[in-house]
């Protein structure tokens, strides 16, 4: 009895740590898509409104996910209160406060930022591209990781499973 | 720190202005060029920025602004992004918060038309302080009102004496109530953001309870829109500067607003020669001419001039 139990908890973990890799597969395509969600409803507020990038920043807070709406709505506040850090070091900064334990790769958060590492443009359609290209980088690594994501998914979880019924026939 | 001049500056130059900061409601003008002494107007005389934040009035002790810090300056002013500021570019200049007007000089980037496109390298800042001195109207109230009823007013002077601000600080105490006439809604249009400092939309000044502030907007198209938009009893703008803006002013006008505006001129015939309309318009358009002028380094009303009076 006791070994038909620890052979239900030994699959039960395995099978619970292979949902717990495809969760986290899902996640990073998931936070992909809200940061390029960001960035277009940024370069809205650039192309219709002519707003500045802080304002631009406050008007998008509140339609974002969270926590990223938070982080917009401070760099809008900073930028406000003219604390006198730029507008990329403001952006970079909370940004990568609020990337802190997120399913996100280095380039994912580089393919992000690098619109605030450009000089600021003085031509509007300038500083559009700039934004339309993280916008691509983004796209593009979603679009790879989706066409890998379902078969990754599917091996996660069947490797887990499979894990689980190769240790129980060990200890068994 | 609300409106104060150390906001124009990004946080590594901070300590070099703290100083100068300190001093702002003295200063006219800051005067930025590349490689060249930094030029302050303090209170109607010229002096140089040192190294170390001080003043100086030797040239030779004078901190020099390179380039690339007059590059950072702008961008700063900007919020990081020029873009937005495009069509204040074109003019020459661009209005920062707390009302700053910033004159930029570079080189111009011309269209095929051989209008300009914007300005690039930009290397050379004027940067005007703008001063809210609420009690700057105290003196002129009592003329502007007639039997408890506003005066068309224009208000002449030449750049630097004073207009913007005495309008302002009218247009408050209009708004609000005064011991002369009861609270008026006012509205105005603030095409360069010079009345109101407005950012985002919120005017930075105190411009009274009840204005309405139509900010960035060309003035003959602001004030049309605020007669039909906002309903208000006075009708405020800065620099009156040609005939569409004028003739909108007469259309406020025949709807039976008051007017307040300041036009650029040392006399009322510099301005009648300006715009060149016929001398009947001016003697029964406006009830009141107030003309300005520096005078000890502070700035005076030099004439009150009555409609009538005025061309007697």
């Amino acid at each position: 009895m006791l070994k038909l139990l620890g052979s239900c908890m030994i699959l039960t973990g395995c099978f619970g740590m292979g949902l717990w890799y495809r969760a986290q597969f899902n996640g990073r395509i998931r936070t992909l898509r809200a940061l390029r969600e960001i960035l277009e409803l940024l370069s809205g507020e650039v192309r219709y409104g002519r707003s500045t990038l802080p304002e631009c920043c406050s008007l998008v807070a509140k339609k974002a996910q969270p926590p990223f709406g938070g982080a917009l709505e401070r760099v809008g506040q900073n930028m406000r209160d003219n604390i006198g850090l730029s507008f990329g070091e403001t952006f970079q900064k909370e940004f990568e406060e609020a990337f802190e334990g997120m399913h996100l790769k280095d380039e994912d958060r580089e393919a992000f930022l690098q619109f605030t590492r450009q000089a600021c443009h003085a031509d509007g359609l300038m500083q559009l591209r700039a934004m339309e290209q993280s916008i691509e980088l983004l796209r593009r690594t979603e679009e790879a990781l989706e066409k890998e994501n379902a078969e990754k998914c599917r091996m996660a979880v069947g490797l887990g499973a499979m894990s689980g019924i190769l240790l129980i026939l060990i200890l068994w | 720190m609300k409106n104060s001049i150390l906001q124009l500056f990004p946080l590594e130059y901070r300590l070099l202005w703290q100083q100068t900061a300190q001093r702002q409601e003295y200063i006219q003008e800051i005067r930025l060029r590349a490689g060249q002494p930094v030029i302050l107007h303090m209170g109607g005389r010229e002096v140089f920025l040192t190294g170390d934040g001080r003043t100086t009035e030797d040239c030779r002790g004078a901190y020099r602004m390179e380039g690339g810090t007059l590059e950072q300056i702008f961008q700063h002013i900007c919020h990081y992004s020029p873009y937005a500021f495009e069509e204040e570019l074109k003019q020459g200049f661009l209005t920062v918060e707390g009302g700053h007007r910033v004159g930029v000089a570079g080189q111009a980037v011309l269209e095929p038309d051989g209008s300009v496109r914007t300005l690039k390298n930009i290397t050379f800042l004027n940067i005007r302080i703008a001063h809210q001195i609420k009690g700057a109207a105290d003196g002129v109230l009592p003329r502007i009102y007639s039997s408890g009823r506003l005066k068309n007013t224009l208000i002449i002077s030449p750049p630097g004496c004073g207009k913007t601000t005495l309008l302002r600080d009218l247009i408050r105490q209009i708004s609000d109530g005064n011991a002369f006439g009861r609270g008026m809604t006012v509205g105005v249009v603030d095409e360069r953001s010079e009345l109101g400092g407005s950012f985002m939309g919120r005017p930075q000044n105190d411009m009274g309870m009840r204005t309405d502030v139509l900010d960035g907007c060309p003035k003959a198209v602001g004030m049309l829109m605020l007669l039909r938009s906002m309903a208000p009893e006075v009708i405020a703008i800065d620099e009156l500067g040609g005939m569409e803006e004028l003739d909108a002013l007469r259309r406020a006008a025949n709807c039976g607003c008051r007017i307040l505006a300041t036009a650029h001129g040392e006399n009322l015939e510099e301005v009648q020669c300006r715009f060149g309309v016929d001398r009947d318009f001016w003697d029964s358009f406006f009830g009141l001419y107030l003309v300005l002028c520096r005078k000890d380094g502070k700035c005076v009303v030099k004439q009150a001039l009555e409609g009538r009076e005025a061309f007697a």
